[in-house]
């Protein structure tokens, strides 16, 4: 397989090379992306109030893929005639998903929250007037990313931006195209954080562990 | 969500014969009797295979890919596969079929039994041959066979990195043969993702006969739970049991190579070909050396809080990525078995094996006899097509390693295994072909460990080191590897009320350790009905020569060997406690009613 080929599916944009260089095993040095080291600096740099995100230590991942199935029973629980049952869910639709390659090398990928959004600048919906947002949108309060589903076309630019510059996080719904599995912190309470069982996981503020950020993984 | 209790209630066949697929609904009744895994695999073979003598490579075996009840919940450790087949390796002394053979079953870690479930189904049946060499894609409901020539002959680190592309997704799970299953070496594996493998007992040699090169799987469903409530709060309980405890903790450092030192010093190691239980380099090719120089990552299963698996790299000639090992198994068979001290040559040999699609411990073994016979001088160079097969010598092994694979040379005769070989070699070589109904021992060795002894001997499979060493234990593990879950935690004994309450809420079955028990009882007993159909008797049950006669030269347990006659008599109380004929191992129909197995 050529190396650059991109990732597909899943809406990645990652190459192997990409990994391979960085952080697999075939390559060198596992931990050279740093403990927590996604993006946290670019909010440090941005001016932006500091916000508390999930983040994600490569070296301590081990590919068991817990966190995504704590994520969708939060997040997308299973439902039979209407009723949900949390708890229960397939991984498939989890916010944060796990690539795993070979050489072995897992990495867990989540909406790294950027501060200056490629997302919500690709949304073409006229910004309301009275709240400034477009279709994509930042919560002011979690300070995550939230679609607004009445006003959203459908078009899949914010996706396109996501996979483009960032972490590719952004999966368009199949029929709507409507952006779906952006990290929701769980209310404050993120469940990725919490389940996993080797603590490769932080809920973090921003800022203060990082040396470099998610766009140095990206071309 | 299917809304039903634990289970979908159906299966997925897929002849390729005729490339047609379609569900089957599975009985409540089977489920609750046989579970999912070994048991459910055994039942389904055990109705389909209706008549004894079955070759096993012929289109009519069934090759099929069990999960369990836990398989696609979050549960701890809830990764496991289970291949269950009519065996290409074992045979009975005496049969009046010429293709007679045991069941066999072979347990894998990983991804693929969760997303089988997530498809919709609670196992896979493959019967037929594909006219060419080809793969099946499952995506929920859409089931397709495609041609796979373009990757005939590909190993299996080189297939794992092209299937992918060729799939279009990386979401899919995989499982897949090497050169080893295409060319039909009766022991070669089947692979999925970074050295797992379903090794033992010949699954990738009946793959390869149904011309089948790889599955692909990917779902987007979910099974359901009987009792929403106690599942969530048994849950809480069986994490809480294992995540960040010492115990964990442990097999995240070294998985199973620990044992590759304390197995020695205890004298319970295989090797030399059996010949001794300790290995006096040990350390060279143990855990703790493995974490100095080798290992960089832990690996774990779907939902693991252990990460037993391990992959590094190692340097010089023998150099390169190792994508799992040394683990136990097979750090003594191509370790210690071999004389081999040299780490990276024993993870160059572990690799070599798991890219041809090879089992580990069958290989390992097979070279191990080879070395003796030709120390012995009861082959020559000639007859080892000029391999200097010296104990220890890791080029030798290697070059061993591919003759078996490509069947070439030598290798067609040893890719019999070393039934086969001692029967064409002879002078007595028998006594140290170290194998049981065919099938090879693994690296425990027994002249100090008489109860792993009972295990090899009558464990359904041929010398199966899992089975268990009492009545007890097999029924539990017979039952444990029909949950879907793993082996490895089950030592923590704070996991096991949650663990039942777990497979009690999922299934709407009430599981308590004696229905637990029961349950693999009954499974373990229809394994013996199959094999005895076939026509497995006690002669059948026998241990090599060299256990009764080669008492140990060095180590802690040096003089021990073990006694011919209190071990027939242990395996004479093993019937009768098992409720079987002592004489012939028949299953008596007492114990069959008692268990529900008095079928037809
Ligand atoms: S739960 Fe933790 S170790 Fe497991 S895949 Fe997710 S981040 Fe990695
Ligand atoms: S969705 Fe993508 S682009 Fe938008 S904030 Fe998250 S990672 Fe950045
Ligand atoms: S914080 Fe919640 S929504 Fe975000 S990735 Fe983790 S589990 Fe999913």
């Amino acid at each position: 397989m050529d190396e650059k080929e991109s990732v597909p599916g899943e809406g990645m944009n990652l190459t192997r090379r990409d990994f391979l260089k960085g952080v697999g095993i075939g390559g060198g040095a596992l931990v050279l992306f740093g403990q927590f080291g996604v993006h946290s600096a670019a909010w440090a740099l941005s001016g932006e109030p500091a916000l508390k995100m999930v983040l994600v230590d490569y070296a301590k991942c081990t590919g068991c893929r817990t966190c995504e199935t704590a994520c969708s029973s939060r997040n997308r629980p299973a439902s039979v005639g209407g009723k949900e049952f949390p708890g229960l869910g397939n991984p498939r639709y989890a916010n944060i998903r796990v690539h795993g390659f070979n050489p072995d090398v897992d990495v867990p990928v989540v909406c790294a929250m950027c501060a200056d959004t490629p997302c919500v600048q690709a949304c073409p919906v006229e910004p309301e007037p009275k709240t400034g947002r477009r279709a994509l949108y930042r919560d002011p309060a979690t300070r995550t990313i939230r679609n607004d589903v009445d006003r959203c076309l459908g078009c899949r630019s914010c996706a396109g931006a996501c996979a483009a510059k960032r972490t590719g996080t952004i999966t368009p719904n199949p029929e709507t195209g409507k952006p779906e599995r952006i990290c929701t912190l769980c209310g404050g309470d993120p469940q990725c954080v919490k389940r996993c069982p080797f603590g490769a996981m932080s809920y973090s503020r921003s800022g203060v562990t990082g040396n470099s950020t998610a766009s140095g993984l990206i071309k | 969500m299917s809304g039903k209790a634990g289970y979908h209630g159906k299966i997925l066949n897929i002849d390729l014969s005729s490339g047609k697929s379609e569900t089957m609904a599975i009985p409540r009744e089977d489920l609750d009797l046989f579970v999912g895994g070994q048991g459910l695999g055994m039942k389904i073979l055990w109705d389909r295979l209706k008549k004894p003598g079955v070759d096993p490579l012929s289109p009519d075996n069934l090759l099929i890919f069990m999960p369990g009840p836990f398989s696609g919940f979050p549960v701890p450790s809830s990764s496991r596969t289970c291949v269950v087949t009519k065996s290409p390796i074992t045979a009975p002394l005496k049969s009046d079929y010429p293709h007679a053979s045991t069941v066999t079953y072979s347990n894998m870690g990983g991804f693929f039994g969760p997303e089988i479930r997530f498809a919709g189904y609670d196992g896979l049946v493959v019967t037929g041959k594909a006219r060419v060499l080809s793969y099946l894609v499952i995506d929920d409901g859409k089931v397709e066979i495609r041609e796979a020539t373009k990757f005939k002959g590909m190993r299996t680190d080189a297939f794992d990195k092209a299937f992918p592309a060729e799939l279009g997704d990386r979401s899919f799970k995989t499982v897949y043969i090497g050169p080893a299953g295409e060319n039909l070496v009766p022991y070669s594996s089947i692979l999925h993702t970074a050295g797992r493998a379903a090794g033992r007992g010949g699954a990738g040699c009946v793959m390869g006969s149904k011309n089948l090169k790889a599955i692909a799987v990917r779902g987007s469903g979910q099974p359901g739970v009987a009792d929403h409530a106690r599942f969530l709060a048994a849950l809480e309980k069986a994490r809480s049991a294992l995540y960040g405890t010492a115990y964990a903790k442990s097999w995240a450092e070294q998985g199973t190579a620990r044992a590759i030192v304390g197995n020695s010093n205890a004298g319970t190691e295989s090797v030399r070909n059996y010949r001794e239980g300790t290995f006096p380099e040990a350390d060279k090719i143990g855990g703790d050396a493995a974490r100095r120089d080798v290992w960089v990552k832990d690996i774990a299963c779907y939902c693991c809080p252990l990460a037993c698996k391990k992959s590094g790299v190692t340097k010089g000639k023998y150099g390169g990525v190792v994508h799992d090992g040394p683990e136990y198994e097979t750090g003594v068979m191509l370790g210690s078995n071999l004389m081999i001290s040299d780490m990276p040559g024993l993870l160059k040999a572990i690799t070599t094996l798991d890219d041809l699609g090879l089992d580990q411990i069958s290989t390992g073994n097979v070279i191990g006899f080879l070395m003796e016979a030709y120390e012995k001088e009861m082959v020559d160079r000639k007859f080892l097509d000029g391999i200097d097969l010296k104990w220890g010598s890791v080029d030798a092994t290697l070059a061993m390693i591919e003759k078996i694979a490509a069947r070439d040379g030598v290798g067609r005769l040893a890719a019999k295994g070393v039934a086969a070989l001692s029967r064409q070699i002879g002078q007595g070589s028998g006594k140290f072909a170290i194998q049981v109904k065919g099938l090879e021992l693994a690296a425990h060795n027994i002249q100090a460990n008489q109860p792993r002894g009972l295990s090899y001997a009558t464990a359904s499979r041929g010398a199966c080191h899992m089975s268990g060493d009492n009545i007890p234990m097999q029924n539990r593990r017979a039952m444990l590897d029909s949950t879907g879950m793993c082996f490895f935690p089950t030592f923590e004994p704070a996991l096991e009320e949650p663990m039942l309450a777990l497979l009690s809420a999922i299934t709407g079955r009430e599981y308590d350790k004696a229905e637990f028990e029961k349950t693999g009882e009954r499974i373990f007993n229809l394994e013996k009905m199959f094999n005895y159909r076939e026509g497995f008797r006690r002669e059948d049950d026998r241990l090599p020569d060299r256990f009764f006669e080669d008492a140990f030269t060095v180590g802690p347990r040096k003089g021990a060997v073990l006694d011919l006659a209190k071990f027939e008599a242990m395996l004479t109380q093993y019937y009768k406690d098992r409720g079987w004929d002592p004489e012939t191992t028949k299953p008596g129909a007492a114990k069959l009613k008692e268990l529900g197995l008095d079928l037809k």
